[in-house]
């Protein structure tokens, strides 16, 4: 469990890591304090990576952008306009975080390998945009009246130690970001952006703040790396290696995790530097070749990157704790029927067009409030499309759903969530690192808006759906049952008043079904309104209060469960038109 | 000719058949009704060797075919159309017929198979220049068993050919598949949720509800089962 | 300057961004055979241009009997390139790019996208500063005669056009090129095999069509392309290790503006972004040429990401 938690271990590992950096900085030559100083600096700029990165599943080929706008920041400022270098640090960051906000709100649109793309566009065109407007080389001048207020120390240490204070700070963000909510709504971008704007997250403010965080952070590295070397050009701030750096530190030392890049910093860099060095003068670019020996080689081998593989490897040499399986809650005795409540949802004649197929024709019908309402009909009758327009996934051609009052069609899917609907997908995509509890929390961001609410209320669902004894158990290990039981309460932990449910009981025992036909029962029973869409017709028969059945798009007939299983209509839809003449029924 | 034996599939930690056994001997035409999502598209990407199986074993004319790969496998004489036509739509409707030709293993020659095709379904050579994916759902799906039958199959399995098509096509569809079994002996596994079409015109059928085979006879029998019923709408 | 001046001046760049353009577009080519039909983005495709370059060098310097012979030499040992990088490109795939894409990848949660743009960044990462050790910093080309000679065309009394032998030549050379590229992808079977697998994979699997085998010949050819466009653009551009990376923008520039799905449409992408390019000498400072390209590469993608001539962004 890691959200809102005081992570002493994290807190012990800093100030191991604060007293080997003190150490080392008292005690090493100017040579490696220098390398020290540029360990800092890259694995600055992959936590700023793997902010997008690495927890939104953003991947940036881009992000020299940002680090050569705070190192021309800081030089041109200083170069041409005697600012010192420590506003000029403070600055960059500023430019850096500006820089990747407009860039974002611009990009984001694009997906997965085009957004990848347009990002790597970015700094690359800067380049000759510096050279041609006189910034190919900016040199930071030698300050011989009151250097230290210019950042130009004689004592080859303060540097080092700068950067490492800095590096801390940063690694305190991420470390922040991580336990908190910035962390888990990006976790949910990356998962499923859909699902995660249908649980109310607002993800392009998310991105953008993201981004924001992100191009500081790269802005003061950029910032910091020229005071360092000195000198600022183009290529060197804005080329490919640098935006390939960012990356790589980050995905070999761990993706998604604060500590990767520096681990990845920690044992690329110095290694880069020591046979650059070395072999520099006889092997010019080894150290390309040993970032792009690395990168390939944790692809192929270990995607995730060397923390998790290590701690994966740990993980499984320890012996197994005894997995304790819930109990599965037995079948309720069939509930009374139920006076049908006042109508919550209304469709009317909702019709959705896909080019030239007609998904949806002139579908109606209603929920009633409390009632379980099965939406059943064979293969390619438009349920799932019917879902996508109350979540507001797809819009509708003509027609009109309402919520009591509320206008239902038209909205975007974190308006919907907002007004009270929940939905759960077919694939539940958990995050497997984090126990069960952090990911029914994701559910929980649209209606709270404190963490602390949050928390609470997952802890609430997860006891509604009778999980609380695994609720720290991480999701790679629940069982199908449960992860069905995990994607529901996701959807109750916003407190919806309707539930979309779509196909919960695909491939499950017929006992785990028992259970969640005994648990759905139970939701309803507490006021909550279910419509839900299923094949397993046997489940169905026993669980919903009423049936509606759609047919080429179309309404087809609703009804008891039992009446509309006998009706001649229903029976010819999924069993052909002549079925209903052979049998007699 | 086709024999599968106690066939487990699990995949995204879902059991998506349980010990399903079926046989075909040369000739039948065998049908695999069920409702959605019994497994009976998981059934055919078994046997085609697109998904592997968790336990038992598939025989192929008397040859163990489980660990055989997927692409070798419609070289032996086993053609598959897929469930929603899958034609190619950047192709033409004759190079789709071509593309089915690859795996004809000496059977039988291209040029004759492709000609037999647009016989089969005049309207096809009407076409027969034309890009595929302009083509409307009933033709794609004649092409698709064209392009199944170019192979000179021995055994021609069809995933739902019915699904998102007319009546009255499907029923020309599956006139054209029944003579072609009935006159040249092909034998033919096909798999339906529109119960009815496919009883209609088969030898014998299967069943297949949620993973596992509930219910098997001959035409006759199937067609008098009152609990077919309840296998579809639970009740 | 007056009307002729003018008109020369904008003649003189519009035939250099057609010739330049019919390269790039032999380079886009390449790359957009291979991503067309694997989906996969080869980032190292500069880097193995950059390799023929020096395999061109190599090679004429080998068989050259003298600057005369150069280019026609450095023609011929084009084509030996080419089939020499066929068979890099299907081990490359073989032992590489097949772990993370096509069958493996499917299971991950971009589709494996990422896996091979990161492998195959490390690959050019590796292939770069390889170069960098093996043939040094400083920049070469092949010399050669053809080069030093331009054809004068005189249109008018007033313009007369200056073309490049080397780079008339070559651009000939890339278009036959790409040329007998659809030629084999329209007319013969390999080319059939490659446009079903890019259309449908799945079907063709079904057709008993080994699927990764059509992979590696694609990737084999598109490399083979990209060389072909590397050797002859040494006759005429000096290059060196890093080269690769100066078209990098121009390459995918190319075949995003083209669709990312065809080989012809990545070669008219190409030709008109070397249009682009050349044009914008017109109104732009020449260090800025290639900022034209980036802007034109940014508005395509947020404005148009399927291209002029390509299919929907998703493939179904």
């Amino acid at each position: 469990m890691v959200f809102l938690q005081p992570q002493l271990r994290n807190l012990v590992v800093l100030a191991v890591l604060m007293a080997t950096c003190i150490t080392a900085i008292l005690t090493l030559s100017p040579y490696p304090l220098l390398v020290l100083s540029l360990v800092g600096i890259w694995a600055m700029l992959g936590l700023s990576w793997n902010i997008l990165g690495g927890y939104g599943g953003l991947v940036s080929f881009g992000h020299a952008a940002f680090f050569g706008g705070g190192a021309f920041t800081v030089a041109i400022l200083f170069h041409d306009y005697g600012v010192s270098p420590w506003i000029g640090c403070v600055l960059g960051a500023v430019v850096g975080g500006l820089l990747a906000v407009v860039i974002g709100a611009v990009t984001f649109r694009l997906k997965g390998h085009y957004f990848s793309l347009a990002m790597l566009a970015y700094p690359l065109a800067l380049i000759p945009v510096f050279t041609w407007a006189g910034w190919s080389e900016v040199a930071l001048p030698l300050q011989r009246t009151n250097p230290i207020a210019y950042m130009q120390f004689s004592d080859a240490r303060i540097m080092p130690a700068i950067t490492m204070v800095a590096l801390l700070g940063c690694l305190f963000v991420c470390l922040f970001i991580e336990r908190t909510r910035l962390g888990m709504q990006l976790y949910a971008i990356r998962q499923n952006e859909l699902a995660a704007q249908c649980a109310g997250i607002a993800t392009m403010r998310v991105k953008l703040v993201a981004s924001l965080i992100s191009g500081a952070m790269a802005g003061l590295a950029g910032a910091l790396y020229a005071v360092v070397v000195l000198v600022v050009t183009p290529g060197s701030v804005f080329g490919m290696l640098v935006s390939s750096q960012a990356l790589i530190v980050s995905m070999f030392g761990g993706l998604g995790t604060a500590w990767g890049p520096l681990i990845g910093a920690l044992i690329l860099v110095p290694m880069a530097e020591i046979l650059n060095a070395g072999l520099g003068a006889r092997l010019p670019g080894v150290q390309g070749v040993v970032f792009g020996l690395a990168i390939m080689a944790v692809i192929l081998v270990r995607p995730q990157g060397l923390f998790w593989a290590v701690r994966d490897h740990v993980a499984s040499r320890r012996p197994a704790l005894p997995v304790m399986p819930s109990v599965a809650l037995q079948a309720a005795p069939a509930a009374p029927a139920k006076p049908p409540g006042d109508v919550l949802l209304t469709v009317e004649g909702i019709s959705v067009r896909f080019g030239g197929l007609h998904a949806l024709s002139d579908v109606s019908l209603e929920v009633r409030r409390g009632e379980i309402l099965g939406i059943i009909g064979p293969n390619g009758a438009g349920k799932t499309t019917l879902f996508n327009v109350l979540n507001g996934i797809v819009g509708t051609t003509s027609g009109a759903a309402r919520l009591g009052d509320a206008r239902l069609t038209g909205l975007s899917p974190q308006e919907v969530s907002a007004l009270g609907v929940a939905r759960t997908f077919q694939t539940v995509r958990a995050f497997p690192r984090l126990s069960l509890v952090e990911n029914v929390l994701v559910g929980a961001f649209g209606a709270h808006r404190s963490d602390r609410a949050a928390l609470e209320a997952a802890w609430v669902t997860v006891r509604r759906v009778g999980l609380q004894d695994r609720a720290l158990v991480p999701a790679s290990l629940l069982t199908s049952r449960e992860l069905r039981l995990m994607e529901l309460a996701r959807a109750l932990a916003g407190n919806p008043t309707l539930i979309l449910m779509d196909e919960s009981f695909a491939g499950l025992s017929t006992a785990d079904v028992d259970g969640m036909i005994a648990q759905i029962r139970q939701l309803a029973a507490e006021g909550v309104t279910v419509a839900i869409i299923e094949h397993t017709m046997g489940a169905m028969v026993r669980l919903a209060d009423r049936f509606v059945v759609l047919d080429g798009g179309r309404n087809l007939a609703s009804g008891l469960p039992d009446q509309v299983v006998r009706d001649p209509r229903v029976i010819s839809a999924y069993l052909g038109k002549r079925w209903v003449e052979h049998a007699g029924t | 000719m086709l024999a599968l034996e106690g066939i487990d599939v699990r995949y995204g930690g879902l059991q998506a058949l349980r010990g399903v056994s079926l046989h075909v001997a040369a000739g039948e035409f065998i049908a695999v009704i069920g409702p959605n999502g019994a497994g009976k598209t998981t059934l055919f990407k078994a046997i085609s060797g697109v998904v592997p199986l968790t336990a038992g074993s598939i025989t192929f004319e008397g040859q163990e075919i489980g660990a055989l790969r997927a692409a070798a496998r419609p070289h032996r004489g086993i053609a598959h159309v897929p469930e929603g036509r899958q034609v190619f739509g950047d192709l033409t409707v004759e190079e789709n017929l071509l593309l089915g030709t690859e795996a004809l293993a000496g059977r039988g020659t291209a040029a004759r198979n492709v000609e037999r095709a647009f016989d089969l379904f005049p309207i096809l050579a009407e076409r027969r220049k034309q890009q595929a994916g302009a083509l409307s759902g009933g033709q794609q799906q004649m092409l698709a068993i064209g392009r199944g039958l170019a192979s000179s199959p021995r055994l021609l399995m069809l995933d739902e050919p019915s699904m998102g098509l007319a009546p009255t096509i499907v029923d020309d569809i599956f006139e054209a598949v029944h003579r072609l079994n009935r006159q040249e002996g092909l034998t033919v596994l096909i798999v339906e949720q529109r119960a009815i079409e496919a009883i209609e015109i088969c030898d014998r059928g299967y069943v297949l509800s949620t993973g596992a085979v509930t219910l098997q006879g001959t035409r006759a029998e199937l067609l008098a089962d009152t609990t077919l019923r309840e296998a579809y709408l639970g009740a | 300057m007056n009307w002729s001046e003018h008109g020369e001046q904008i003649l003189q760049v519009l035939s250099a961004g057609l010739l330049l353009g019919c390269l790039y577009g032999l380079m886009c080519a390449g790359l957009g055979l291979i991503f067309g039909i694997m989906r996969v983005i080869n980032f190292a495709q500069g880097e193995f241009m950059m390799l023929a370059m020096y395999a061109g060098l190599n090679g004429v310097a080998l068989l050259s009997p003298g600057r005369a012979w150069a280019f026609p030499v450095a023609m011929g040992v084009a084509v030996i390139v080419a089939l020499l990088f066929y068979g890099m490109g299907a081990a490359t795939h073989y032992l590489l790019i097949s772990r993370v894409s096509g069958a493996r990848a499917l299971g991950s949660l971009d589709g494996g996208h990422t896996g091979q743009l990161i492998l195959t960044l490390g690959l050019s990462l590796v292939l770069q500063n390889g170069g960098l050790m093996l043939f040094g910093s400083s920049p070469t080309s092949i010399s050669n005669a053809a080069a030093d000679t331009s054809w004068m065309l005189d249109m008018t009394d007033d313009i007369t056009l200056f073309l490049n032998q080397a780079r008339l030549w070559s651009a000939v050379m890339a278009t036959a090129a790409v040329g007998l590229t659809l030629l084999l992808m329209a007319r013969t079977g390999v080319g059939r095999r490659l446009r079903a697998v890019a259309s449908n994979p799945v079907a063709a699997l079904y057709m008993g069509v080994d699927v990764e085998r059509s992979f590696r010949t694609a990737f084999g050819i598109g490399l083979a392309l990209t060389a072909v466009a590397g050797v002859c653009v040494a006759t005429f551009y000096p290059f060196q290790p890093y080269t690769g990376f100066d078209f990098v923008i121009i390459m995918y520039a190319g075949v995003v503006l083209g669709g990312m799905g065809s080989v012809g449409g990545a070669f008219l992408g190409g030709l008109l972004i070397g249009l682009v390019q050349q044009l914008s000498t017109l109104v732009l400072p020449p260090q800025l040429q290639n900022t034209a390209v980036f802007v034109v590469f940014l508005l395509v993608l947020l404005a148009r990401p399927q291209g002029l001539l390509g299919r929907s962004v998703e493939r179904a």
